[in-house]
């Protein structure tokens, strides 16, 4: 009987870090931007108090990597739709099919920004969505909003509607991209609303219509669907399920370990199934799954498909009852 | 459900795809006098290549580009733009570098490149509006243009005369000491 390996259990812990890490880097871009304008235009002197604050503060964080903040600090742009990092740009695969259905052409210099993604989702699956995405970092925390409510005896919604519709809402968003030659599925993916609007408020003191949107998405996940907007609606979710269908790196119940206790279907965030072996192209690998099993009967495989249905976990009642009639026969 | 769904937007496709101008002037119906910036493709091009990342105001040092809401139509949602006269376009090409699509060129930031690749619009003089057509003595924006003796030529009186060779950043109309403006940017991206 295998043991999975003992770090896996704590990954939640470090996709917890990376998702507070991005979100914090999407906040801090944009003052870093407004701070590099105020040296760009060599104006300490004329700015207001509370800018001189701003600047002192970024200065202070950014004094010891930078030598010219005006030029350095243009080394790392942009957010999680699409960034520049040092030279190196990346890019949404969304941001790409996005641009081509809207252009109705394919531009291979920007194809090759989603090539890195595109690898790494084909080998981790839809990982974007639990280990990167800033709207996730809300989304997660809106759910244990959800959990507090529910302590305090207020009712929180957990409608179920087909996983489905996501992939509609990815292909309609794309025949309007192609309709109205712009890309509008931007407007209704919220990890590229996060980005932009955070930069509006920042940099340009005000939010726009995204913000408005995301807020609603809010709402939807707390009052009407747990999780509902990733796991029904989210178009960027249905395209890195789609490319992360056959997966290498996939979770895998050990069925001897396995006391069929049902945590893991309860705190997956998607609403799948590892109890019953139903993982699917839908999962994330946000191990969560895996930091709560009581029993250390969840770990990692290397497989392009999942197991199929192993029956119940060794440990459990069920599996018990299953083989009293051979123990019967045995005796 | 999403079937019917799916339908209904392949019969809007479909719709667009016999008549695009109608539809395109539904979803762009602005008569907003906006630049794009410097080495943006023509108009359409520009909204079928752009993703509204937001990079190119991120490293623009000027802050002069700024993000359209829904006030120039839903194709226009959340892409650049410059309004001259609110903070003009100094030409360091760094939006067009940071570009991921091409939406806006990459052009090299020297005299040569930029007069053959910009084309954000040409300077217009008011001649009843501008103080030095008026006899008095003015020539703000030919010492604000960047391209001064190439884009702009001045007279007498520093009576300012726009070229051919104009490649429309607005500095002019920004720096413009009328009010309102004497001298505008004619958007050239249409």
């Amino acid at each position: 009987m295998s043991k999975p390996f003992f770090l896996w259990r704590h990954l939640n812990k470090l996709r917890w870090v990376t998702l507070t890490a991005v979100f914090a880097a999407l906040v801090t871009l944009p003052f870093l931007h407004v701070y590099q304008t105020y040296v760009a235009a060599h104006a300490y002197d004329l700015l207001a108090p509370s800018e001189q604050r701003l600047y002192d503060v970024m200065e202070w964080l950014t004094a010891p990597f930078t030598e010219d903040a005006a030029e350095d600090l243009g080394a790392v742009k942009g957010n999680t739709w699409s960034a520049t990092l040092w030279g190196l740009k990346l890019s949404d695969p969304l941001a790409v099919a996005g641009q081509t259905a809207a252009g109705l052409s394919i531009h291979w210099p920007f194809w090759l920004t989603a090539l890195i993604p595109v690898g790494l989702t084909m080998f981790l699956g839809r990982f974007y969505c639990g280990w990167i995405c800033p709207a996730t970092f809300l989304y997660e925390l809106n759910t244990n909003l959800a959990a507090w409510l529910q302590w305090a005896g207020l009712k929180t919604g957990n409608r179920r509607f087909d996983r489905r519709i996501k992939y509609a809402v990815l292909a309609v968003g794309l025949v309007l991209s192609a309709a109205s030659g712009s890309v509008l599925v931007a407007a209704i993916y919220p990890p590229a609303i996060i980005g932009r609007e955070l930069y509006y408020v920042v940099a340009l003191g005000g939010f726009g219509a995204g913000m408005v949107f995301f807020l609603a998405t809010l709402v939807f996940d707390l009052l009407v669907s747990r999780r509902g907007f990733c796991r029904y609606l989210c178009p960027g979710g249905a395209l890195y399920s789609l490319i992360g269908r056959y997966r290498l790196l996939r979770i895998r119940r050990i069925v001897e370990t396995c006391n069929d206790c049902g945590k893991c279907n309860a705190v997956c965030e998607f609403e799948l199934d590892p109890l019953r072996d139903g993982f699917g192209q839908e999962c994330n690998n946000c191990m969560a799954c895996i930091a709560i099993c009581p029993t250390d009967a969840l770990t990692f495989v290397i497989r392009p498909t999942d197991y199929p249905a192993q029956g119940p976990g060794h440990l459990g009642r069920q599996y018990r009852k299953l083989q009293e009639p051979t123990l019967g026969e045995a005796a | 459900m999403e079937r019917r769904t799916l339908l209904e937007a392949l019969a809007a496709a479909a719709v667009a795809a016999v008549a695009p101008g109608p539809v395109r002037a539904a979803l762009n119906p602005s008569s907003l006098r906006y630049l794009r910036p410097p080495g943006a493709l023509a108009e359409e091009d520009f909204l079928g290549r752009c993703i509204h990342c937001g990079q190119c105001g991120e490293v623009c040092p000027n802050r002069c580009i700024n993000y359209f809401g829904g006030e120039n139509g839903l194709s226009s949602l959340d892409t650049p733009y410059i309004i001259p006269r609110e903070q003009a376009c100094i030409l360091c090409m760094k939006c067009g570098d940071i570009c991921p699509t091409g939406a806006i060129q990459p052009i090299e930031r020297g005299l040569e490149p930029i007069l053959a690749n910009v084309n954000m619009g040409h300077a217009v003089v008011d001649e009843s509006l501008c103080l030095s057509f008026q006899g008095k003595t003015c020539g703000v924006c030919y010492r604000a243009c960047p391209l001064p003796d190439i884009a702009i030529t001045v007279g007498m009186l520093e009576q300012p005369h726009v070229t051919d060779l104009c490649v429309g950043c607005g500095l002019c109309e920004r720096s413009c000491i009328q009010l309102p403006q004497a001298i505008r940017i004619v958007p050239d991206f249409t």
